[in-house]
């Protein structure tokens, strides 16, 4: 059988150009602020910036492109040129808060500097990387360690009579992602929560540069384990954008069908992660069985509990296993009940809902200010769903019913997550349905110009991922940028524990249940 | 609803068990499961698609040799996609565990006649 990722003839079909990702307009370095809060102020959402090395595609020096998603669904990218002596502009945070983290970022990995941004600490790099030290420039090398520097961290903390400070992590005791988690308190309130992250910063980014289109997928497909089909349509939407190539009908139905069932799976055991951080075990013991039949549901479609190797540019690798499609109903009807009794039996414990009611608060303005997505900016009423704002796949022939919540609180993250699951199972038995019959994949319509750029998205279990993809020479990547939707929601994470008790943070956190991997890529 | 309690006592009773016998009792692998890759020395005529498909490069071809690395594969069948002559395949074993690293490479003479 035919890899469906090879560079086939030109097709005859091509895809809608309004689908691709928009021109790029150049902005002079100091107009980069104003004009993203000015897209921001008009209702746009602020997606990514990204750090560029302009001399891999014959420029001069440096850029970076701030990306803003438009309320009409279109997309807006500014881009602005800088020297490779002493890169600065004036950033971009103090105007829209959501950058902060993009910004920090950009600084470490090519030492551009955001004049004026409120953090000037690095983020990504932790003190062991040499100052001066910027992995994603072109001319520093994959394969060589830098030597090992002694800077220290300085944490964000507060100082005064009253005030401790508690340290946690990166080691946990349970069975979780490195994390470091500096509380200032007095008593059992949280004043103020830095959290340190990219324990596991793998350089991801750098490894695909120079790789095929092919060789790269099952890299971003694995930055991190639980959202794998949601990263590889970000990618093979942006490749696809990038060649015009039109997948086939059943390869959109298909992956609606695996979209969801990861979104299922996830909320599933999310649902009970959340009753872990109370204690909760009767819930937790419940919808971890549940989630276990999900994954098992999902291996007899793919052949892979965490859904990988399903999907790809031009379609999917292979298709859905028969008898697994054919067993599905039988499979999901008990699940749906069983899940519909699970959530009746938390909700009914005013024990649990007493802890769940009222903690980790995030109103709909510090949401919005630093970028929340998915079930945390819903639960804060934030009216955003790429499945809705920016149809992809089948969901423009298949309406999502847009769950929210206003209270921004634990149970409204519990809530809504609960309702997007039996939400997920509709979709699923939808989607199953109308599969329609064909072929799953198409080739690759054209072969990418070098330079040209392109953006692919997808709604995950924790909100949109977004990949920002650039073609070099001879089908390879020039460079990438994964925005997962954890890493945008980190930040809000950091937010909503001020005010809390100590005690109360595992439970926010959970509520959140955010992905570290892909974070730190 | 204090009534709850006695339900939640009881439905785990009610249920009974829900693991398996693993390892007594095999489990129960899903048809389109991707196990351990097998090559079919029958069918291979060393075109060494594999080598250049797979994206961790665990897979070397010599003039005698085919083999495989488990420590680098991560079982994305690509191999198996690109063979020409549907010479590998995914099979079912799953129990891969070994004590020593140098045994997770597999190797397959591949030529049959010299």
């Amino acid at each position: 059988m035919a890899e469906p990722f090879e560079i086939g003839p030109l097709a005859a079909s091509v895809a809608d150009e309004t689908a691709g990702s928009g021109p790029v307009e150049r902005v002079a370095p100091d107009a980069l602020g104003p004009r993203v809060a000015e897209l921001a102020d008009a209702g746009g959402q602020f997606v990514m910036l990204i750090g560029l090395d302009e001399r891999s595609i014959g420029d001069e020096g440096l850029a970076v492109e701030a990306v803003v998603a438009r309320p009409d669904g279109g997309l807006a990218r500014l881009r602005a040129g800088l020297p490779l002596e002493e890169p600065a502009y004036p950033s971009i945070s103090p105007l829209v808060p959501a950058a902060h983290w993009d910004e920090r970022e950009v600084k470490d990995l090519f030492g551009i500097v955001p004049m004026g941004h409120p953090d000037p600490r690095s983020l990504v790099l932790h003190e062991h990387f040499s100052r001066g030290y910027h992995p994603l420039r072109k001319d520093v090398p994959a394969d060589v360690r830098p030597p090992d520097a002694e800077r220290h961290f300085v944490p964000f903390e507060v100082h005064g009579e009253g005030v401790y400070k508690l340290p946690v992590g990166p080691i946990h005791a349970g069975i979780i992602e490195p994390g470091h988690f500096r509380f200032s308190a007095i008593g059992e309130r949280i004043l103020h929560l830095d959290a340190r992250l990219f324990f596991v910063h793998r350089g991801l980014e750098k490894l695909v540069e120079g790789r095929s289109f092919a060789a790269a997928l099952p890299i971003v497909e694995r930055a991190c384990g639980v959202c794998t089909v949601t990263h590889a349509l970000a990618y093979s939407q942006a490749l696809e954008t990038l060649t015009r190539t039109a997948i086939p009908a059943r390869a959109r139905w298909a992956r609606v069908l695996l979209a969801e069932l990861e979104r299922l799976y996830n909320h599933v055991g999310d649902l009970g992660n959340i009753c872990a951080g109370v204690g909760f075990q009767p819930a937790v013991s419940r919808l971890g069985w549940l989630k276990e039949r999900l994954l098992r549901l999902n291996d007899s479609l793919t052949g892979h509990r965490y859904l990988t190797g399903a999907v790809a540019p031009g379609g999917l690798v292979a298709d859905l296993d028969p008898g697994g499609l054919a067993a599905m109903p039988e499979t999901l009807d008990p699940i749906g009940v069983e899940l519909a009794s699970a959530i009746r039996s938390i909700v009914r414990s005013e024990g649990v809902m007493g802890r769940f009611h009222g903690t980790g608060v995030v109103s709909a303005a510090t949401a919005a200010a630093f970028g929340a997505l998915g079930v945390g900016a819903r639960a804060s009423g934030l009216r955003l769903d790429l499945r809705i704002d920016r149809p992809y796949a089948a969901y423009d022939e298949l309406p999502v019913g847009l769950v929210v919540a206003s209270a921004g609180d634990v149970a409204a993250r519990f809530h809504v997550r609960a309702q997007e699951a039996h939400e997920s199972l509709r979709l699923v038995r939808e989607a199953a349905r109308r599969l329609p019959r064909g072929p799953i994949a198409a080739p690759l319509a054209t072969i990418p110009v070098v330079g040209e750029s392109a953006l692919g998205a997808a709604e995950g279990p924790r909100g949109a991922s977004w990949i920002w993809l650039r073609a070099g020479s001879d089908n390879t990547i020039d460079r990438l940028r994964l925005r997962s939707a954890s890493y945008a929601n980190w930040p809000v994470v950091a937010a909503a524990a001020p005010g809390n008790l100590v005690p109360d943070f595992p439970l926010i956190n959970k509520s959140f249940e955010l992905c570290y991997a892909c974070t730190d890529r | 609803m204090p009534f709850d309690v006695f339900d939640r006592l009881l439905r785990p009773l009610r249920r009974g068990p829900v693991t398996s016998h693993y390892p007594d009792v095999p489990p129960d692998l899903a048809p389109a499961a991707r196990g351990l890759p097998e090559l079919d020395v029958s069918r291979c005529d060393g075109s060494a698609s594999c080598v250049g498909a797979c994206p961790t490069g665990a897979i070397h071809l010599s003039d005698s040799t085919w083999s495989i690395d488990l420590g680098a594969c991560i079982f994305c069948g690509a191999c198996a996609r690109a063979c020409p002559r549907d010479a590998i395949r995914l099979g079912r074993q799953i129990e891969l565990a070994v004590d020593d690293r140098a045994d997770l490479t597999i190797e397959r003479d591949w030529r049959v006649e010299p």
